[in-house]
């Protein structure tokens, strides 16, 4: 994982969570259908968690080759 | 429902808390304190991270995305009270992500994990007959229209127990740690998801946390009907503890065993339902 890949991850955390708020805003007032609504936070929700992960893990590592038999 | 899909995560993941805490006092040890499950989401969050050489990049990383996302999507189906086969036909494509997520590693135990999740796909069929015999009973599949109907008639859990007692099974395979959990056996290290670690397997904790909440809420939305929020809540945790009960006192069965018992249980519920559909439709 490279600091790049970081930056990357931040951004898209930041979209996804703009795109959930909007979203649910957007729906608050009327001014979405709720399976516009719901398609966004399907789409936006997993990826706003997982790259909010990558983007604040404490170490980024080296990849390995894992134990793959004898 | 942002802050409802939040709350139901973490209350999922306070659930499979309980269930550690309840299986290890049973067994006579201290266990866990039960918010470890959330801890441990939260500590896989900030682990260094990184995707293994061996790996398929592209399937290792979004199938976490896929997992998250079908049951975000199952938790607004349950909340809308949308169609009971669009839940279990998420509840189906969590197998195939489990299959994506062992075989996506090029470790060989996550690869054995991600093949016996395709072997334990027999613990589904009891879920169709399930599904069939309730399908029967309201005559429709829509959570809303199965509430309003146990409304006038009562619960299904009295009316069609058979299917309780299936469904429940459905529900046993999919607990950590009970007899069918075959997927992430010890002798596998952690099955399919030994090699998702760091964010990964936060994402994973996640998905897991959606899951239990969704299952165990549809459970008793549709065998125990409409509750108030505070009966449900006490319905799932009670529900969970009974789940805990079942593993703690049950070793882990054999693939074979596992399929075998699940198949003897879709026989049974075939008989019913043949019964059920002769008896209700005329």
């Amino acid at each position: 994982m490279t600091g790049r890949i970081k930056r990357v991850a931040g951004r898209l955390a930041a979209c996804g969570i703009v795109a959930c708020g909007a979203a649910a805003a957007l729906y608050l007032y009327g001014m979405l259908p709720f399976w516009a609504y719901a398609a966004v936070t399907v789409l936006g929700f997993p990826a706003a968690v997982v790259a909010l992960f990558l983007w604040w893990m404490a170490d980024e590592g080296k990849e390995d080759i894992p134990f793959i038999g004898y | 429902m942002i802050a409802e899909l939040v709350l139901a995560m973490l209350f999922g993941l306070l659930l499979l808390g309980i269930h550690r805490k309840v299986i290890a006092r049973i067994q006579r040890r201290p266990g866990p304190p039960v918010w470890q499950e959330i801890l441990h989401a939260a500590k896989f969050s900030f682990k260094t991270t990184w995707v293994p050489a061996t790996a398929s990049g592209a399937l290792f990383a979004g199938i976490v995305l896929v997992a998250v996302g079908i049951w975000t999507a199952a938790f607004f189906v349950m909340m809308t009270g949308g169609s009971l086969l669009i839940i279990f036909g998420i509840y189906m494509l969590h197998k195939i992500v489990e299959h994506a997520f062992g075989l996506s590693s090029g470790s060989p135990y996550g690869k054995f994990g991600g093949v016996r999740s395709v072997i334990s796909a027999a613990s589904e069929i009891p879920l169709f007959v399930s599904v069939a015999v309730i399908g029967l009973f309201t005559g429709s599949l829509e959570l809303t229209e199965i509430t309003a109907w146990e409304a006038v008639h009562g619960p299904l859990f009295f009316t069609a127990f058979p299917a309780v007692v299936a469904m429940y099974l459905v529900l046993l395979s999919k607990m950590p740690f009970g007899p069918f959990s075959i997927v992430e056996s010890k002798e596998l290290v952690s099955g399919y998801k030994t090699e998702h670690f760091g964010a990964w397997r936060a994402g994973l904790e996640v998905c897991n946390g959606l899951k239990t909440t969704v299952l165990l809420a549809t459970f008793l939305l549709v065998f125990a009907g409409q509750l108030p929020v505070l009966w449900m809540v006490i319905g799932m945790i009670l529900l969970t503890v009974s789940l805990s009960f079942a593993c703690a006192v049950t070793p882990m069965l054999s693939p074979f065993d596992s399929v075998t018992i699940q198949s003897l249980v879709t026989a049974l519920m075939l008989v019913y339902a043949g019964i059920v559909f002769t008896g209700v439709l005329p």
